[in-house]
């Protein structure tokens, strides 16, 4: 398996972002520029599903950081969906998990987009 | 530490913090840590080897790294040492989530999680050399 690698599907208004690998300081300029470039293309609301996401280091957790409230000056939001016990793990021991909404399934993270609201995270 | 169970070294690059961690979660398994709290424990030296690459070096490849790490008595005693520029952890600002989200700052957080894994981490130096000491609790072999 390589160290990193993302894909993107656009489904309607949202874009689906895959990243395969891990996140770190090696691999992060990979994953900060398909953020930048989703931004850039106008696509603002954004699901990261991170069932292929073996593990994120900070360096990954700051490109979030770094990208998320422009994201949400624009109306948009960033949602994850079904990561691995070790990633939300990690997401949880910084708090993430009260910053980002995050969901079981693609699914559920995808049709939150659909009302303002939104279902509650999982 | 004398005569470490695993002693790696290896230059200042982040394309290798994958073979550390690899690493340092085998021993970490071998110490009797769960699988989850191994990868946390790889995790935490990740990030102290990153801060080693990116500040100590300031990211220059050629800088020499040293991992040591053992497991003594019911304690998994992991070591970084480099001859780069001493960093004071002191220097680097508490988490606030919220600030660091409205101001779009990221330094700091892998310090952060280092913290929360790891039952202590401390910096010092010896023989020339910054040391950043993390340890963690194993079962009582």
């Amino acid at each position: 398996m390589s160290e990193l690698t993302v894909e993107t599907r656009d489904l309607e208004q949202v874009t689906l972002l895959y990243p395969r690998g891990f996140i770190n300081a090696h691999t992060v300029r990979l994953f900060e520029g398909e953020l930048r470039r989703l931004v850039e293309q106008g696509r603002f609301q954004i699901v990261l599903n991170c069932a292929d996401l073996a593990y994120i280091a900070s360096a990954g957790l700051g490109a979030i950081l770094g990208s998320i409230e422009e994201i949400r000056e624009r109306g948009g939001d960033l949602r994850l969906s079904e990561l691995n016990p070790t990633v939300l793990g990690i997401f949880e021991m910084l708090g993430f998990d009260r910053l980002y909404r995050i969901y079981a399934s693609e699914w559920e993270a995808v049709s939150s987009f659909a009302s303002p609201e939104g279902p509650g995270p999982a | 530490m004398s005569a470490p169970l695993v002693r790696l070294s290896f230059p200042s690059q982040t394309r290798l913090l994958g073979l550390v961690r690899g690493v340092v979660g085998e021993v970490a398994s071998q110490a009797g840590l769960e699988p989850e709290a191994a990868e946390q424990v790889a995790l935490a030296v990740e990030e102290a080897a990153t801060n080693v690459i990116e500040h100590a070096y300031g990211g220059a490849p050629d800088g020499l790294v040293e991992l040591q790490a053992d497991i003594q008595g019911s304690e998994l005693v992991i070591e970084l040492l480099d001859r780069g520029r001493q960093v004071d952890p002191r220097s680097v600002p508490s988490v606030d989530l919220d600030r660091y989200q409205r101001e779009r700052r990221r330094g700091g957080l892998g310090l952060h999680l280092m913290a929360r894994i790891m039952d202590s981490v401390s910096f010092s130096r010896r023989e020339g050399c910054n040391v950043c000491r993390l340890t963690r609790r194993v079962a009582q072999r």
